[in-house]
């Protein structure tokens, strides 16, 4: 198997009904219902090799859950092409559930009045996973979130942070080999979403886990995906290393000058977008292709006592792409 | 809690009914719709006894979790919803019926009614697998009427509510035994899965019926049994076609 999932040329369409205001805007639409049909995917395709962790971004509403919701087996896909670990997830075959799993920031599925080790029990019986590894399975993943004293709590006293520690588990037992996660750390304090992302990586890293991403949360796909795909308004823009999204987003580059006197420091607009002064810092914005010319000339013109290029910040990139501004990807 | 509401509300219901017939049949000798005194009683207290059987679903919460997008948590993982909520039932069946025993006796001992114990055992055979039929009947349909939210999120209860209160309760034998009603409409009633909920086993336990008649009800049903799976298969596979796995 070379291909963990394969998505192709898939279409996904919503019939909704639209409600009026007002009450006889209620009573109308049930004589006269107004369907709509909301294109949420107009067809996209990627690939996905085994082990790959990728992160999946674009502004609310483009696609990302309704695509992890198609390919975990819940929705049943308009047109096209979908594949996971060689089964067609509509067909949601026990052989292939058992092999995946969809963890889902705001759903939980933890059972609220009982400790969450009675899901886990419940789990292990779903999933048929024999008692030793079971135990294994289990001490490695509370090991690893740091939730050995969570087990005998009952769920609806634990926080948000500790509860999505507890659904992880809940979610892993069976150590699935593809791992859909949407937006696994909304709604965390930094702690939190730091554990949670360090101990996706090592999952990643231990099991070989293939595992698909979304997230509104930049750190997120800084520090974990190497690749990203980025979909705005239901199709592909962006697939590709995350290095060199940003390369073709930014068609500038970034120069720090540290100055020694605060002289001149006005003119330096004629050479760069100034986009911060704090001196001696001065931040500047500069063409990619003459950004070498331009640090040339500062550094003759200007007491300079240091100077660096660099890249526009990943997550400036990305916060653009959230923003859903128009990128010319050059696709 | 819950629970134990439900069970007074059960109660309730059974006291009331057991109050309206015995007022009707205040006289011992009065006889109406061939039912004396000691016969409508004997059936209001069967009530309680197959009603703890059949009407008990738990999988009235179905149409809820359809419509508010739960049933995504059950349809990645690998177990078969029906059969998961199908087991949810018969272990909440077990309970109900063990508060349903204690209940009966204690009514039983407060109302002092007559009541009759069938002993010949093919009645009792006959009882059971009529009772066995009609809880999975009355499965099935709450797993149709479960299905409605699929189209129309916003009817979680709607459905549910006309088909289960309404229908169910008053067709079934739940309120009054079926044979009061004309004979025509008896005659439709029987082609309909309805009687055989409630009104079917108690007439076989208390022993009303031929053996020709047991059989051809327990075929009736059993046809149903089979229908109504069909059809609620055919109806859930479109469903969740167009299911689309709300709250995110």
């Amino acid at each position: 198997m070379d291909r963990a999932i394969i998505v192709d040329r898939l279409v996904k369409n919503f019939e909704i009904t639209e409600k009026r205001p007002g009450l006889s805007g209620a009573v109308s639409s049930i004589f006269h219902p107004q369907k709509k049909t909301v294109r949420v995917l107009k067809g996209i395709s990627f690939t996905i090799q085994p082990g790959e962790l990728v992160g999946f971004i674009g502004p609310n509403g483009a696609g990302k859950t309704t695509t992890l919701k198609i390919l975990s087996g819940l929705l049943y896909p308009t047109s096209g092409f979908t594949q996971v670990l060689e089964y067609d997830p509509w067909d949601r075959k026990h052989e292939f559930l058992k092999q995946i799993s969809l963890v889902m920031g705001q759903k939980n599925q933890l059972w609220w009045d009982l400790p969450a080790i009675e899901t886990f029990k419940l789990t292990q019986a779903i999933y048929e996973i024999g008692q030793k590894e079971y135990e294994k399975n289990l001490d490695e993943l509370v090991e690893l979130l740091g939730a050995k004293k969570l087990l005998n709590i009952q769920v609806r006293r634990l926080s948000l942070g500790q509860r999505m520690r507890l659904e992880l588990i809940a979610a892993l037992l069976h150590k699935p080999k593809v791992l859909f996660l949407d937006e696994p750390t909304i709604g965390l304090d930094l702690i939190g979403q730091q554990k949670v992302r360090d101990f996706i990586y090592d999952y990643n890293k231990k099991t070989g886990a293939t595992i698909l991403l979304t997230s509104h949360n930049m750190n997120d796909l800084v520090d974990l995906a190497r690749r990203v795909i980025v979909i705005d308004e239901g199709k592909l823009v962006f697939d590709g290393a995350l290095e060199e999204l940003v390369h073709r987003f930014a068609k500038e580059k970034i120069i720090k000058v540290y100055l020694s006197s605060q002289e001149d420091i006005k003119k330096l607009r004629t050479i760069g977008k100034i986009k911060k002064i704090a001196f001696p810092l001065v931040t500047l914005a500069v063409p990619r292709t003459t950004a070498a010319v331009a640090a040339a000339e500062i550094l003759q013109n200007f007491p300079v006592t240091d100077l660096t290029i660099e890249e526009i910040p990943v997550e400036e990139v990305i916060r653009k792409v959230f923003k859903n501004e128009k990128i010319s990807f050059g696709l | 809690m819950n629970f134990i509401m439900w069970r007074a509300r059960n109660v309730i219901q059974i006291v009331l009914v057991f109050f309206l017939w015995d007022s009707v049949f205040s006289d011992p000798d009065r006889v109406v719709f061939g039912y004396n005194r000691a016969s409508i009683l004997t059936y209001v207290f069967g009530i309680l006894i197959v009603r703890a059987f059949v009407l008990s679903a738990r999988a009235v919460d179905v149409a809820g979790e359809v419509s508010s997008g739960d049933l995504s948590n059950y349809l990645v993982k690998p177990i078969d919803y029906f059969k998961y909520w199908f087991t949810r039932d018969i272990s909440s069946k077990a309970l109900n019926l063990v508060f349903a025993v204690f209940e009966t006796i204690l009514l039983y001992l407060l109302l002092k009614p007559p009541f009759f114990l069938q002993t010949n055992p093919l009645y009792l055979l006959g009882f059971v697998i009529s009772v066995i039929l009609a809880m999975f009947i009355f499965f099935v349909i709450l797993f149709i009427t479960s299905a409605v939210p699929f189209w129309m999120p916003e009817v979680a209860w709607g459905a549910q509510f006309i088909v289960v209160m309404v229908v169910t309760e008053f067709l079934s034998g739940a309120l009054f035994p079926i044979d009061i009603l004309p004979r025509y409409l008896q005659n439709i009633l029987y082609l309909l899965p309805f009687p055989y909920l409630i009104f079917f086993p108690l007439q076989v336990y208390l022993g009303k019926l031929g053996a020709m008649e047991i059989v051809r009800g327990l075929l009736v049903s059993l046809f149903w049994a089979v229908a109504l799976c069909f059809l609620m298969k055919t109806i859930w596979n479109k469903g969740l076609r167009v299911y689309q796995a709300f709250g995110r």
